[in-house]
């Protein structure tokens, strides 16, 4: 569950590009040719003929996504328009409440603060994340092997750490007295003493450390991905604009940028389903506190099912979140999608 | 120009473009594209350090935490490398909390999980990418929307089933959970290993006289092994790594996996942070590990794709 939500390797939404292999050089503006159409990606280019043989193939795999995924989801709607608590744990029988889940949920006094603030957080992370991913990234392009090899390492063992450790290495980091942040801020001597701070339990600090967090985690992934496009940019291009004069910046803009947005494209959406998405370092961190400050959807979710045991009013956040997730990753969906018909 | 490629206008129309294999390593860190333009390094260099130490600073003070003695952990100010190195972290981390029942725990769940998905999912796959049949594009984009739903979505009816069947606390309860989500992935990363694989070799199999899981078994497994081995490492990543599911799902202490211990080591603990960042090295160890491994076929594939676009 949380597992494919998380920023690990195995994000299922990472792989769409692994079939289609190598795509040569990247052409920018007004290249006609789309890369990769050639005689090895023809349609139907399929072998194996046989009328049972897929059935029997897809089997295994379809009696578990039906009994785990399919079957769970249609009970999540089921369970959101049903008086779901403790005693129907207990007596296994749940009487339907029609929508009264729906309303409880929607004219609860948090309903509209969390939905604001799960966009407002979710946004900074993203923002932050493909920011500090896009500078780190045109960072790498001038850099020599040396420093280039330093830091991809750094960032790859960034990206690594199990969201769990870090959540646990940043208690520790912002730890009142013995926090070692506390104490670089404070010897910094602008921000005045926070060596006792408790940010976790601060309402504007809270939000802090669990945006650093994320985003310190977040920025490998956007950036070495970034970083891979651009070195996939024809060198030629950046001749030409310096024969003619052109500034850095001016490069960046005309020919860097518009090579990047199917990327950039491609990482906003990954870091938007999975920033939405984040829980563990929220929990671990603040426990959605302190005053609801850094109480997203999902947290929400999880304290209404499984501390107040309200599971119909959890399933019906829950069934919101995945229709607000829907509408904002349509557009990726259906681009893959597309993008990917002549292999569907 | 010492590009290490072909120049891009032949490499952009090339017709091996589309079947070139994910195995191939990409240039993630080596071979760049040369800047001619030689502004000075200085600047961007001094960036890219003070970049590095920021970055790496939350993982080096875990790391020198985790090798100090208790008086050298809680000091007002802090003490940049351990002036009498230590184990006794690692020690009181190993022997003291059952650590190793967790271990175990984890890995009976994570292996079990990963090996029934990956076995199960490398045949769906193959039907999914080798055969066309009815129903298949609608397979592949509910597999693809699967990815989409939000963490605790899945997990309010499987608790409240598994609560139903008695297999909350339970090992196969926690790997069902975790072939939940980790097997609608594995289908869509290995269907894409499948298709990168030329057609050209099963029609030899075909006209040498072998039949469908003749082939399936001896031509097209050989040949997409590294893309299920990577699948499998980011599946055991993926399922290692969790913490909600199996914090929902497990009751009893001596059931908990690694993660639902460290999360809840410095509650137990008070401020024990030496013995909490070194179970944290300890933990994450694996993870890293692993994932050096597999690093650069994942950037390497995103980009295929996304430039592709």
């Amino acid at each position: 569950m949380t597992s494919t939500a998380e920023r690990v390797p195995g994000s299922a939404q990472a792989e769409p590009g692994t079939r289609r292999g190598g795509t040569g050089r990247f052409r920018p503006a007004g290249s006609a040719s789309r890369g990769g159409r050639g005689p090895g990606r023809t349609p139907g280019r399929r072998s194996l003929t046989s009328s049972r043989a897929p059935l029997v193939l897809l089997a295994p795999a379809a009696i578990l996504l039906l009994a785990l995924v399919v079957y769970p989801l249609v009970r999540l709607l089921v369970i959101s328009f049903q008086d779901y608590g403790l005693r129907a744990i207990f007596t296994g029988q749940a009487g339907f409440a029609g929508f009264s889940n729906y309303t409880n949920v929607l004219t609860d006094a948090s309903f509209w603060p969390v939905i604001l603030r799960t966009a407002l957080v979710t946004g900074a992370m993203v923002i932050g994340t493909i920011g500090i991913g896009m500078a780190v990234s045109q960072m790498l392009t001038r850099l020599g092997v040396v420093m280039r090899t330093v830091v991809s390492v750094v960032l790859v063992l960034a990206w690594a750490m199990p969201n769990v450790a870090s959540s646990l290495v940043w208690q520790w980091l912002f730890q009142p007295f013995y926090g070692v942040l506390n104490w670089l801020i404070t010897q910094l001597g602008v921000f005045g003493d926070h060596t006792q701070d408790n940010w976790a339990s601060t309402p504007g600090q809270a939000l802090t450390i669990v945006l650093s967090l994320v985003i310190w985690q977040a920025v490998p992934f956007v950036a070495l991905t970034l970083y891979a496009a651009q070195s996939q940019i024809a060198p030629e291009y950046y001749e030409a604009g310096s024969l003619d004069g052109a500034s850095a910046w001016s490069m960046y803009r005309a020919i860097t940028l518009p090579a990047l947005v199917p990327t950039l494209l491609l990482v906003t959406i990954l870091s938007v389903i999975w920033d939405f998405n984040v829980f563990n370092q929220i929990w671990l961190l603040t426990k959605g506190g302190p005053e609801d400050t850094t109480l997203t959807l999902g947290i929400w979710t999880f304290v209404q099912s499984f501390v107040s045991n309200a599971y119909g009013q959890g399933a019906a956040i829950a069934v919101i979140s995945t229709l607000i997730l829907g509408a904002l990753t349509s557009y990726y969906i259906r681009r893959l999608v597309r993008s990917g018909e002549e292999d569907l | 120009m010492t590009a290490p490629t072909v120049t891009p206008t032949t490499s952009a129309s090339a017709p091996t473009a589309g079947s070139g294999s994910p195995a191939v390593p990409a240039p993630t860190v080596a071979a760049p594209v040369r800047r001619r333009r030689r502004r000075p390094r200085v600047l961007v260099n001094v960036i890219a350090v003070a970049f590095c130490l920021v970055w790496v600073f939350p993982i080096y003070w875990m790391v020198n935490t985790a090798f100090k003695p208790s008086d050298e952990v809680t000091t007002l100010t802090p003490i940049w490398f351990p002036l009498r190195p230590t184990l006794e972290n690692f020690t009181r981390a190993l022997t003291q909390d059952g650590f190793l029942v967790y271990l175990r725990n984890s890995a009976i769940v994570v292996v079990s999980a990963v090996l029934l998905s990956i076995v199960v999912g490398f045949l769906a796959s193959a039907a999914l990418s080798r055969f066309r049949f009815r129903g298949r594009r609608a397979i592949l984009v509910a597999i693809l929307f699967v990815q989409m739903i939000p963490s605790g979505a899945l997990l309010i009816p499987l608790f409240l089933s598994f609560q139903t069947l008695g297999l909350l606390n339970s090992y196969i309860g926690l790997i069902l959970a975790y072939v939940a989500s980790v097997l609608p992935f594995s289908i869509w990363v290995m269907r894409g290993f499948f298709v990168a694989v030329p057609v050209e070799i099963e029609e030899a199999a075909k006209v040498d006289g072998a039949g469908t899981f003749r082939i399936l078994w001896s031509v097209l497994f050989p040949l997409v092994m590294p893309g299920v081995i990577a699948t499998s490492v980011f599946a055991f990543i993926a399922a290692w790594n969790d913490y909600l599911t199996a914090y929902v799902m497990l009751k009893d202490q001596g059931m908990y996996t690694l993660p639902v211990w460290l999360a809840g080591f410095s509650t137990n603990k008070g401020t024990d942070f030496g013995g909490l960042m070194a179970a944290s090295v300890l933990f994450s160890i694996p993870v890293v590990v692993f994932f050096l491994i597999v690093q650069r076929r994942l950037v390497s594939g995103m980009t295929a794709g996304a430039v592709k676009g």
